[in-house]
């Protein structure tokens, strides 16, 4: 069965199967065999994969799995293919800038009509004393501005709106 | 005065913190809740839980007639402030004696002084403890950019009301002094609805050094030592360590004897911090004082053995300090990590999430002050740090592999946190030396959020095989075409 990874904003197409003794992850780069035994500890697994046990702690989330080993935290982001297709987003997820967290919008650099540039700032928002810019994520022309200047926004409001991708 | 009922109007860790102190000394103890707010560790210490609303969370918390009308609700008769919030507020100070209700903190006209940087920085000058060099533009508007010229470059722009660094400007060269005077202007209006500047020659490459001190506001006072707090990040503190690894012995006995000088000056009353800039060569000026309890009072305790906390009860009860110079030792090496909710990697942009699982460090030296609890939910409603891990060790190495390894076991999934670029820092070669100045996380911000080895196939199959949808569809197919790994060309 497939599923999508996400890690550190890049994705990673996976096919889950099993060869009659045991889990194999297909990933782009090979066939990595795999095994989840619990440890009796909260959310505490013994990872078998590519040669080595690693002790992990680890907590799914609805979108996305935490995982902590050898000291770090990890955020793998999931996605079921078949969900995506079926989705009921409005466009292309490259076409809009969703609010990261609630905030304030301290500027506005563009307006409708505007010819942008991958990485060119659109606007700046204020969220928890602090100062972010938000940059256009392709190169297209912004076809909607939902919020003005010192306007207030919500957790995944819609800041700025690009035109669809011409085909 | 006795107190026997103490209410903290605050949240979070150090909510917390000050109501286990009080329960230990025997008080009952109430402690606020917004309605809105989760549920964290200060409401199940606490006798009493009183709800307070307000438009938002934070204004609920900044609300001094509703919460001094809660304290007299609940016939709490003294409030403790902890660390923001009305921590620094001489109207809610003046609102509670007004009410018959004692403050656990400085006189009114402590705070007044303290909190405007412009007379605080002349009433220490002038009673001959060092300041940078520098220029007030009240003293004069007319001439305000000649006297800031004679202060000499690099000097520093700031807003005489401000903090946190907010409206700061570095100028570097004449040409641009007025220009930036204009633009830290404009800034100040912005953010502190003042646009009054003052410019002070800019250290090089300084570090921040400040010192605990408490005084039972009859002019004894006594100081706990310094903190190292060189670690920023946009003017905010995120590692802080006692003693300095800067200091030699004679040069720690000048600095803390001049805080404490400073206090006295003042017949300061209760737990407070006199802050410096300390500059390579060993010179340093003082920067502000900070009337309050600080987050990071914690290193100081591990180190002198002292419950600061219980030290400002006993003040504001009337009972004085509870020790002499002499008796406050500086044993070993502590260091505070504050665990945040943010991403290093994205310009330390604030997480917000579900606590899906939490398990805290413990072991011999180690510490937290924690303000969340597992299955809580961190929103951006307050500030982002979630707790504090604190450990001691018996000199600075050992300090140091302890709070990487303490660092390392904190498990807090479900919600991005900073405790892999904590321990980043904890294991640069510089931080290893103590040759770090304020600057130090900005400079080497490449380094510390470099990406680690890949571990990326790993992670995905633990995510795989945790994920019991995937694991029961697979399941489900028949054998022969499970095998096939699937349907890649």
């Amino acid at each position: 069965m497939q599923r999508i990874f996400q890690m550190d904003g890049e994705e990673t197409d996976c096919w889950l199967g099993h060869d009659g003794s045991r889990f194999v992850l297909n990933t782009p780069t090979g066939a990595v065999a795999c095994q989840l035994d619990p440890t009796g500890l909260p959310g505490g697994y013994k990872l078998r994969a590519k040669g080595v046990v690693r002790e992990l702690r680890l907590a799914v989330g609805p979108e996305a799995t935490f995982v902590h080993m050898d000291g770090r935290t990890y955020e793998v982001g999931r996605v079921d293919p078949a969900e995506r297709l079926a989705g009921s987003d409005g466009g292309a997820s490259d076409d809009r800038l969703v609010a990261p967290m609630p905030g304030v919008v301290v500027s506005v650099a563009v307006k409708p009509g505007d010819a942008v540039e991958e990485g060119q700032p659109l606007l700046v928002i204020e969220s928890m004393k602090l100062e972010t810019t938000l940059t256009a994520p392709r190169d297209g022309v912004v076809a909607e501005m939902p919020f003005a200047e010192g306007d207030s926004f919500g957790l995944k409001d819609i800041l700025a709106q690009l035109a669809p991708e011409e085909e | 005065m006795t107190i026997s009922k103490l209410l903290v109007a605050n949240r979070g860790e150090i909510a917390a913190r000050v109501l286990r102190t009080a329960k230990a000394r025997g008080l009952a103890t109430a402690v606020l809740r917004h309605v809105a707010e989760q549920e964290g560790p200060a409401h199940l210490i606490a006798d009493e839980v009183v709800m307070i609303e307000g438009p938002t969370p934070v204004a609920a918390y900044l609300d001094i007639p509703q919460i001094v009308e809660a304290a007299k609700g609940i016939g709490a008769d003294a409030v403790h402030p902890g660390y923001g919030f009305l921590s620094e507020n001489a109207g809610f100070v003046a609102a509670l004696e007004k009410a018959g209700v004692t403050f656990v903190g400085p006189t009114s006209e402590v705070i007044d002084l303290m909190g405007d940087k412009v007379r605080a920085r002349a009433f220490v000058e002038e009673r001959g403890f060092p300041v940078a060099p520098s220029a007030i533009e009240d003293d004069d508007p007319a001439s305000f950019v000649e006297r800031a010229r004679a202060v000499g470059y690099p000097l520093l722009i700031k807003p005489s009301a401000g903090g946190g660094g907010k409206g700061m400007r570095v100028v570097r060269e004449d040409s641009t002094l007025e220009t930036e005077i204009e633009t830290a202007r404009r800034e100040g209006e912005r953010y502190f609805g003042d646009g009054r500047l003052f410019v002070e020659r800019y250290i090089e490459r300084p570090r921040h050094i400040e010192v605990q001190v408490m005084g039972d506001g009859q002019g004894n006072v006594v100081h706990f030592w310094e903190r190292e707090c060189s670690i920023q990040r946009r003017f905010q503190k995120i590692i802080e360590e006692t003693p300095s690894p800067a200091l030699t012995p004679e040069q720690r006995d000048e600095i803390c004897e001049t805080a404490a000088g400073i206090a006295r000056a003042v017949k300061y009353r209760g737990a407070g911090t006199v802050e410096f800039i300390y500059a390579q060569d060993g010179a340093f000026y003082f920067l502000e004082m900070n009337t309050r309890l600080q987050v990071e009072h914690p290193v100081t305790e591990m180190v002198t053995g002292f419950d600061l906390v219980a030290e400002q009860l006993r003040v504001a009860a009337g009972d004085g300090l509870s020790a002499v110079q002499a008796d406050i030792p500086q044993t070993g090496h502590s260091i505070e990590l504050r665990i945040c909710a943010e991403d290093a990697t994205a310009d330390f942009r604030p997480a917000i999430g579900n606590i899906l699982l939490l398990d805290e460090p413990q072991g011999e030296g180690i510490r937290v002050d924690s303000g969340i609890l597992d299955g809580g939910k961190v929103t951006t409603d307050f500030d982002p740090m979630l707790s504090k891990l604190i450990v001691h060790g018996p000199d600075r190495a050992q300090a140091i592999a302890r709070a990487r390894s303490a660092v390392q076991s904190y498990v807090i999934l479900g919600v991005t946190t900073n405790t892999g670029y904590l321990d980043a820092i904890l294991a640069h070669p510089d931080f290893a030396s103590g040759d770090v100045s304020t600057g130090f996380l900005a400079e080497q911000s490449e380094t510390l959020t470099a990406p680690g080895e890949d571990v990326s196939d790993l992670l995905m199959a633990a995510a795989a095989l945790s994920d019991e949808r995937l694991v029961s569809d697979v399941m489900q197919i028949p054998e022969m075409y499970r095998k096939m790994g699937g349907w890649r060309n």
